[in-house]
């Protein structure tokens, strides 16, 4: 701890002598941008593998009960009287159900809305977190870094669907369950 | 082991593995190939790339393996020629993590060499490389990636080369055809 503190310190120190320049990252700071990156490139592998799924399951499944598709000839013969709140649960809906079971072969277990673009989607037991040690930091933190590919999987399918939105995820473990998740989706407007 | 009994092991063993769909395979490996592109400007670092990371795959194939045949009740005798390692790798390994069977020939005749021929290859099914003008004219001559050089499924190598470490055996092992580029076989 005090070896980062004088690094720190001096990376300080150099920030203000020289404006004009970047102050040296010191090994912290790499470390905590490095994994920054390896997360949002996680995450945009995540992105374009849903989008794709979502473009083939979409073909075979039907997407919500006599909704038309977005975009087609269907809604805009329908003088757009198709309320986008409820086409973005059935989207959503869509993702837990049918998505969420090509993927991990199991439903989304809780699925909750405020009716203005914010869900929280809730899984009690994901299939590639069921192997992590109990009440492990470590574990916390790798089982962190494998749900951004989920994250991704999420926002990939939505855009697909013609959704653009932000989605977050949060670990639930509880020191016995460790395969216990959340993905916030914020639909942005 | 005979041929018919060996196709039997592999068919048995792919039964009792967890699958997962193999659309999800497919498109999850493209992707890792195109953030691999992006990373890396030639195509021999990427090719390396792909096989250093069948290499990894491979070491904990053969744990699984042997630890999935002994739990099935399947016997698999210890192989005393490489011809009988060709027969395992392609006609049990192959098709329990894959569910495609490969099928052996070509036996140099010191027993040194094999092929292995891939007829449906479950990792490119919606892939399609470009020849080398369309790869040009992609990069605009400005020395990008060439992407008709790329050896898309090259993890495979790493994973039989890494498979076999584990047993004792070094080989190299390189793609002599590829159905993306052309080929009619892998």
């Amino acid at each position: 701890e005090g070896d980062g503190a004088d690094v720190g310190a001096d990376g300080g120190a150099e920030a203000e002598a020289d404006t004009a320049a970047l102050p040296e990252p010191d090994q912290e700071e790499l470390a905590i941008l490095s994994a920054e990156r390896a997360a949002a490139k996680i995450e945009r592998l995540g992105f374009d593998v849903g989008y794709r799924l979502c473009e083939r399951l979409a073909q075979s499944k039907p997407l919500g009960q006599g909704l038309p598709p977005p975009g087609s000839a269907a809604a805009v013969a329908a003088g757009g009287t198709v309320d986008p709140a409820a086409m973005q649960l059935e989207a959503v809906k869509f993702l837990c159900k049918e998505f969420w079971t090509e993927v991990f072969r199991k439903q989304i277990d809780k699925l909750q809305t405020n009716h203005r673009g914010v869900f929280v989607l809730k899984d009690h037991e994901l299939r590639w977190l069921r192997r992590l040690p109990p009440e492990d930091e470590t574990a916390r933190v790798a089982a962190i870094k494998m749900l951004a590919f989920p994250c991704g999987l999420i926002r990939g399918a939505l855009s697909n669907l013609g959704i653009a939105a932000v989605v977050s995820c949060d670990f639930l473990a509880d020191g016995k369950n460790m395969a216990a998740c959340s993905f916030n989706i914020k639909i942005k407007s | 082991m005979s041929k018919s009994s060996a196709s039997a092991s592999g068919h048995a063993l792919w039964s009792k593995m967890p699958k997962a769909n193999a659309e999800l395979f497919a498109l999850t490996y493209g992707s890792l190939v195109t953030e691999l592109i992006r990373d890396y400007d030639n195509a021999d670092e990427v090719n390396s790339q792909l096989d250093r990371i069948g290499h990894s795959i491979g070491v904990r194939c053969v744990d699984e393996f042997l630890s999935k045949a002994e739990v099935s009740g399947i016997n698999i005798p210890p192989c005393q020629t490489m011809k009988d390692t060709a027969d395992v790798v392609a006609r049990i390994g192959f098709r329990m993590f894959l569910g495609v069977s490969a099928e052996v020939a070509n036996h140099a005749p010191d027993g040194s060499a094999f092929s292995l021929f891939l007829y449906d290859n479950p990792l490119s099914i919606f892939v399609e490389l470009p020849t080398a003008e369309e790869a040009a004219a992609i990069n605009g001559g400005s020395g990008g990636c060439d992407l008709s050089k790329i050896k898309y499924s090259n993890v495979y190598c790493g994973v039989i080369r890494g498979a076999l470490e584990q047993v004792n055996l070094k080989v190299t092992c390189r793609f002599v055809k590829d159905a993306l580029r052309g080929d009619e076989v892998n």
